[in-house]
């Protein structure tokens, strides 16, 4: 790590270290979670996550 | 390089979604249960016209589509990938952000899990507050969703504006430098809560009881961040990436 890299390095770095489908995948990936434990509102969904959306303060409810 | 974040920030994730698990086990799960039944218990028993038969502004006069049991199981279970997906996303964000925060190594760690923690918890806490079970709402669910994600965007402008007006102010002295990176921080706290209405009320609930199921909310996820920063720290430094010669960090409970 040197001193003087910036932001578009890293971005730069990681451009050159994956391939697009890579990064598509890991995006989409991370997309589902965040969606799954958020806002997903189908009734068997939401109510089987009842708790830890309560407890987590997640606003689905 | 950015496979080594990732494989620590997952580790990280998994450490945190380990130890919220367990919380959600042993106080999420069985709280939230409680306070399900003390709503309806209160509803039922009261008989001042406004008995649980009335109540249907209540989410929790339907019937559940799901057994207790599922609930116990997949709401700790997903306290652990909540955990695991914020560690990648910790992760991934240190990797690009790292350049730029202000702190050497470990620190700037704990500064970006301190802006994660303002922009996806404390932030949109600040209108729509962590509701317990029987709560009621103000509005829709997409309507809140909508202001949830809106206030997420909000938090991560002012993390970007406490973080640089810190680093601004730190080149002439360090003490300066923090006051000014709280400066949008307060603001925010300050004026947010008052200039927007209250959106959830607990009709059947003590505002006591309330306020404990909040702070438990927002304890255990402020423990989630700095699980998760302390994590990615310890794996980093075992992994002789980076060599330190301040390995006396105050070590952080785990609990």
């Amino acid at each position: 790590m040197t001193a003087n890299e910036t932001v578009g390095d890293r971005i730069d770095l990681a451009r050159n270290q994956l391939t697009p489908l890579q990064i598509t995948a890991g995006l989409a990936f991370g997309a589902a979670i965040a969606f799954t434990l958020l806002f997903v509102q189908e009734p068997m969904v939401h109510d089987a996550m009842h708790n830890f959306r309560h407890a987590a303060g997640i606003t689905c409810h | 390089m950015i496979a080594d974040y990732l494989k620590r920030g997952v580790f990280a994730g998994v450490v945190a979604g380990l130890a919220y698990g367990l919380y959600m086990v042993f106080v999420g799960n069985p709280f939230s249960e409680y306070l399900h039944d003390a709503g309806h218990d209160h509803g039922h028993g009261d008989d001042h016209g406004h008995g649980h038969d009335h109540g249907h502004g209540h989410d929790h006069g339907h019937e559940h589509a799901v057994s207790e049991t599922t609930n116990f199981v997949v709401s700790a279970g997903s306290g652990v990938l909540w955990a695991i997906f914020l560690g990648g996303l910790f992760a991934v964000a240190l990797y690009v952000l790292e350049p730029t925060l202000p702190g050497r190594d470990g620190v700037a760690s704990y500064v970006l899990a301190g802006a994660g923690f303002l922009s996806i918890s404390a932030t949109p806490w600040l209108v729509l507050p962590p509701a317990a079970p029987g709560a009621e709402q103000l509005y829709s669910i997409n309507e809140r969703l909508a202001i949830y994600v809106g206030l997420i965007a909000l938090g991560i402008l002012v993390s970007a504006l406490a973080i640089g007006a810190y680093k601004r102010a730190a080149t002439r002295h360090r003490g300066l430098g923090l006051v000014a990176g709280a400066v949008p921080i307060v603001a925010i706290v300050a004026v947010l809560p008052l200039a927007t209405p209250t959106v959830v009320t607990h009709p059947d609930l003590s505002s006591d009881v309330v306020s404990v199921y909040q702070a438990l909310a927002a304890f255990s996820q402020a423990g989630i961040w700095l699980l998760i920063a302390a994590s990615f720290n310890w794996a980093r430094r075992r992994s002789g990436a980076v060599r330190t010669t301040e390995m006396n960090e105050t070590p952080l409970t785990s609990s």
